[in-house]
């Protein structure tokens, strides 16, 4: 290998992006390559003589460069650990580290490739048919297929979400594709004075036109002036990937996601030239016409020394003038028509210029072991190869199968396909509103034409936005010139030898589709999953075309009615970890969290808040509470405050109970319902004044009760407001024997039994600051829930730390929560009940008042009751000293009959305890019960009451 | 989904702004015949079309309010508050 790029360069181009008075270099599997900076690094490999850059997916045969524009699976690398980067559209970059996939030990010696011989055993979907008899066949052979066949492999440590972004943005005009026609939609739509952005998938504007012989001079210039347009902005490198409802276009661009949201989206996005079908069509050196002339023309790389143009149509011809003139040697064009009078003036200067032009002529087979060296042409008699061939030795065959329209963004909007017969391709038809294209994705096939519809289609786009009253009006573009190209000529012919290749992602022959249509996938789509054609990383843009043609020829079917198949997002393979973006995961700490990492709690994540899981033992902090004195840190419980004169009618409507007879200072547990009955969410709810109350939701309910309630206010002119204060108070709560102690020492308020009772509220300060203090005990303990601002958040949790000093106070997390409440029997919205629970089965009934004449959720219930329970929410103690998981089956002799939704060890009895779902006729108290532990059943006890203090007694000290 | 809604007050934004609250039905009386609780409980119309629905603004102004839209389409017809359009 050269040690300089110059070896496989021409001399100076003018359209070539390199800068050749400076060097960089990368490693290529291992060795040292020179690039000059503009160079990608397959055109920096191909100047050093690389030919083979991949191996193939299936057979693992040598792949060489085909499209050169970052569409098929040919030159897919692993760079700097980031696997299937296409080598040709990535930059060549000092220092990168660029390895090959998908071979070993290298890419000119693959031990694998051994498998391209027995392609015989391995026809379409063999793994269907060979691998599930016996049924382990499968299971064995699943990961060493995944193994042989595929590309690069994902390094575990490779990807870090801190790379990638996504951004939003909005455009009046969004043109995709920076070829003529979307830079004159472009320039069009500007020079209407609304708001440009043109997305682009190269670095350079011009699309195929960049440095094309003819037109490449006025491309550039009209290339200069959108740049030079201040109403234009110009994304480069950025790949229109999905168009989606509502003008959203999905925009990758490096590391970013851009989430791009235009008025009227232009799609110009051109069209792929199309491989043609035939034996050995991809050996190294055989590749797209536009491929070379991209090698030439861009980078000033030499596709070969001596070549055969095979084409479809008019394209080829011009191809061959380009190599031509770029220095290349051109043996002959193989034209699949026979003689047009399009091509007959082109034919004859080629001849003049001595290569032979035959018409008629389709490729019949490449000839080379790892390289190309020769391709053998077959006269065509009625329709078929003829045994009339001519060999040509060669070292470049550039494949001109015509222009398939790269329409994916308009199908996925939702346009219509229709079959032009003049094209032989399937175009879109009708667009939908908002949607405009222009150029050869339309099937414009020359440059005039692609410039006047992109001209039309910016002035529409500009005009709708702007109110077409305001612009001239246009006359509206032919949809092709009159110098339109004749039909194209056949892409393959037969289909009999076994390395004709339709899809190069997937290795899957011509022979093979027909076989699959043979077997019965006669429609396009299942034909598509059977034989994974499409479904590769070029996503149809090489084989769709190849591919339809041949199964509408198959199945006998006529092209329009065969179709495409269906185009979805991404257009072009998108990361993953792109798509993720960075991690958009709120996060929420409560106003003590300091208060909880100085102490060393550990955390525990429950819905968007971090709160203390426990800060050592949970059975310990649960003792304490028990014994002493806890607090507890309950500032995520959702706060709502509520007023109005209407509101206690509100509180009566959306709870089970009845709110509008709570006295002022009074405290009342709640539930709510939909109308089938089933609950939403539980929580407490406060009189403070008579239209002024403060209700407290489950910690993850907030925001759906907050629009629950809103909802049920909507429209009907209540005098009632719904206001969320979750983070406007810090929220305390302290429990236990010495709970009033604690509290007494930092508060005048009343504390006594007598003056502040059970299920009472008060306002009043607490360690200087002003707290609605609730007399309410989920955890079964004399305690009161301060509900302060929650600027005040850490000044109130230290003050009650030091006033609980001397009653020995302890903090305690969620967990020690939970098992005091469990002992309570208190239940936990959507940890003990689900979808389907209602409040009568789940031991709520006396929360449920039937004498209101409406409830939401009072149809339901009134349905429920009459219809009785089947099952019941019960609690349970284990006979046996052992601690059930949560959410463990409730066995009977027959099988499970129930499940277990919270199970904790009792600090109380020293026993595994919790609550169970049990059908009706096992949830009378002392009904024995199995229940599922560690794979064995364990007897429990049905224990309707409370394990701690069933009398309540402690709650009401 | 992708499409664009006006919510009444904020404007035009992407639906991901939004909760969708259903199709707007009207409750029964308390002492409807079970019939009618069950249909409105359980049964959907499941309209292709046009659909008058609840949609609430979660991320701008947290009101609920009234949209016509094509359940095919996407295409929003028309948006106003509860109270202007008579619920």
């Amino acid at each position: 290998m050269s040690a300089t790029p110059s070896h496989g360069r021409l001399d100076q181009r003018p359209s070539e992006l390199i800068d050749r008075s400076s060097l960089v270099h990368f490693t290529f599997g291992g060795r040292r390559v020179a690039a000059h900076p503009g160079d990608t690094i397959a055109s920096a490999l191909y100047a050093s003589g690389v030919r083979v850059y991949s191996r193939s997916f299936k057979y693992h045969r040598p792949r060489g460069l085909l499209c050169v524009a970052g569409h098929c699976p040919n030159c897919l690398m692993t760079v700097d650990g980031v696997p299937n980067v296409r080598a040709c559209t990535e930059p060549a970059r000092d220092g990168m580290v660029v390895g090959h996939q998908n071979a070993w030990p290298s890419l000119d010696h693959d031990a694998l490739s051994v498998l391209d011989r027995f392609d015989r055993l391995m026809p379409v979907g063999f793994y269907y048919k060979a691998l599930h008899k016996p049924r382990f066949t499968w299971r064995l052979a699943a990961p060493i297929i995944s193994r042989l066949g595929g590309l690069g492999s994902v390094s575990a440590d490779a990807g870090s979400e801190a790379r990638y972004h996504h951004e939003s943005r909005h455009a009046d005009v969004v043109v995709v594709g920076g070829g003529p026609a979307g830079m004159a939609a472009a320039l069009e739509a500007a020079s209407a004075g609304v708001g440009v952005v043109l997305v682009d998938d190269q670095a350079t504007l011009g699309g195929h036109l960049r440095g094309d012989p003819r037109h490449g001079a006025e491309i550039g210039a009209l290339a200069e002036e959108v740049r030079a347009n201040g109403g234009i902005d110009v994304l480069d490198d950025a790949t229109a990937f999905g168009l989606y409802e509502g003008n959203l276009l999905g925009v990758h661009s490096g590391d970013t996601v851009l989430k791009l949201r235009a008025r009227q989206v232009v799609v110009a996005t051109g069209a792929y030239q199309t491989p043609m079908t035939f034996d050995r069509n991809d050996l190294p050196g055989v590749m797209l016409g536009t491929g070379a002339q991209r090698l030439t023309r861009l980078y000033a790389v030499r596709p070969g020394s001596r070549a055969v143009v095979v084409t479809s149509g008019d394209g080829g011809y011009r191809d061959a003038e380009e190599l031509l003139e770029a220095g290349v040697e051109v043996a002959a064009v193989a034209d699949s028509r026979a003689m047009t009078a399009s091509a007959q003036s082109a034919a004859d200067a080629l001849l003049a210029r001595g290569v032979e032009v035959l018409s008629g002529h389709v490729p019949a087979r490449g000839e080379g072991r790892k390289r190309v060296d020769g391709i053998v042409v077959a006269r065509l008699a009625d329709g078929k190869p003829s045994t009339e061939e001519r060999r040509f030795d060669c070292d470049l065959v550039a494949m001109s199968g015509g222009l398939h329209p790269a329409a994916s963004l308009l199908y996925q909007a939702g346009a219509m396909s229709r079959y032009d017969d003049s094209l032989g391709e399937i175009v879109p038809g009708d667009l939908p509103d908002g949607v405009r294209a222009a150029g050869a994705v339309i099937g414009a096939s020359d440059p005039n034409t692609a410039l006047e519809q992109g001209r039309a289609a910016g002035h529409e786009a500009a005009s709708e936005i702007a109110g077409a009253a305001r612009l001239r009006s246009r006359e509206q573009p032919a949809r092709q010139s009159a110098s339109a190209t004749e039909r194209r000529g056949p892409l393959a012919v037969a289909g009999s030898r076994s390395k004709e290749f339709v899809c190069f992602c997937e290795d899957v022959t011509a022979k093979d589709v027909a076989q699959a249509v043979d077997e019965g996938f006669e429609d396009v789509q299942t034909l598509k999953r059977y034989t994974t054609v499409t479904m590769g990383p070029c996503q149809g843009k090489m084989c769709l075309s190849p591919f339809a043609a041949l199964a509408a020829a198959r199945t006998g079917q006529d092209p329009e009615r065969m179709g495409l198949t269906t185009s979805r997002p991404p257009v072009r393979p998108v990361t993953l970890g792109v798509l993720a973006g960075p991690s958009h995961m709120p996060v929420k700490h409560t106003p003590i969290h300091r208060k909880h990492v100085e102490l060393g709690a550990k955390m525990a994540d429950l819905g968007p808040w971090r709160r203390a899981h426990s800060y050592g033992l949970p059975q310990e902090e649960a003792r304490a509470v028990r014994e002493r004195v806890g607090i507890i840190d309950v500032s995520s419980l959702g706060k709502l405050d509520v007023r109005g004169a209407d509101a206690p009618a509100l509180l009566d409507r959306v709870y089970t109970h009845r709110f509008s007879d709570l006295r002022v200072g009074r405290v009342r547990y709640g539930v709510l319902c939909k109308d089938d009955g089933t609950i939403l969410d539980d929580g407490t709810v406060t009189r403070l004044a008579d239209d002024r109350y403060f209700v407290t939701t489950t910690t993850g309910n907030l925001e759906l009760i907050e629009q629950w309630f809103k909802w049920w206010t909507a429209g009907a002119g209540a005098c009632a407001y719904v206001t969320d204060v979750t983070s406007a108070y810090a929220s305390i709560n302290v429990a236990g024997p010495h709970a009033r102690d604690t509290l007494a020492k930092l508060t005048d308020v009343d504390l006594s039994s007598k003056k502040f009772r059970y299920m009472c509220a008060a306002l009043g300060d607490a360690a200087g600051v002003p707290t609605i203090l609730l007399r309410i005990g989920f955890v079964g303990e004399t305690g009161w829930e301060l509900h302060f601002p929650s600027e005040y958040g850490e000044h109130v949790w230290d003050a009650l730390m030091d006033a609980g000093d001397e009653f020995g106070v302890s903090p305690f997390g969620v967990e020690a929560q939970r098992i005091l409440r469990l002992e309570k029997g208190h239940v936990i919205v959507n940890q003990d009940t689900d979808a389907v629970s209602n409040p009568l089965d789940s031991g709520l009934e006396w929360a449920v008042r039937f004498d209101k004449d409406d409830f939401i959720g009072r149809a339901g219930l009134v349905a429920a009751r009459e219809r009785g329970p089947r099952d019941r929410l019960v609690g349970f103690v284990m006979d046996n000293d052992v601690v059930p998981q949560d959410g463990v089956p409730v066995m009977s002799d027959d099988g499970p009959v129930g499940r277990v939704t919270s199970a904790r060890l009792s600090p109380t009895l020293g026993k595994g305890f919790g609550l169970a779902w049990v059908p009706v006729e096992l949830a009378e108290d002392g009904s024995p019960i199995g229940v599922r532990v560690e794979g064995k059943v364990a007897r429990a006890t049905v224990r309707t009451d409370p394990v701690y203090d069933p009398e309540g007694g402690r709650l009401r000290e | 989904m992708s499409f664009l809604l006006a919510c009444p007050n904020c404007g035009e934004r992407g639906v991901n702004e939004f909760r969708f609250g259903g199709e707007v039905s009207s409750r029964p009386e308390p002492d409807a015949p079970r019939a009618e609780w069950t249909a409105y409980t359980y049964l959907k119309r499941n309209v292709a079309g046009d659909q008058r629905e609840w949609w609430y603004h979660s991320y701008g102004c947290r009101r609920w309010f009234f949209a016509v839209r094509d359940t095919v389409s996407n295409r929003v017809r028309s948006t106003a508050w509860p109270e202007e359009s008579g619920a």
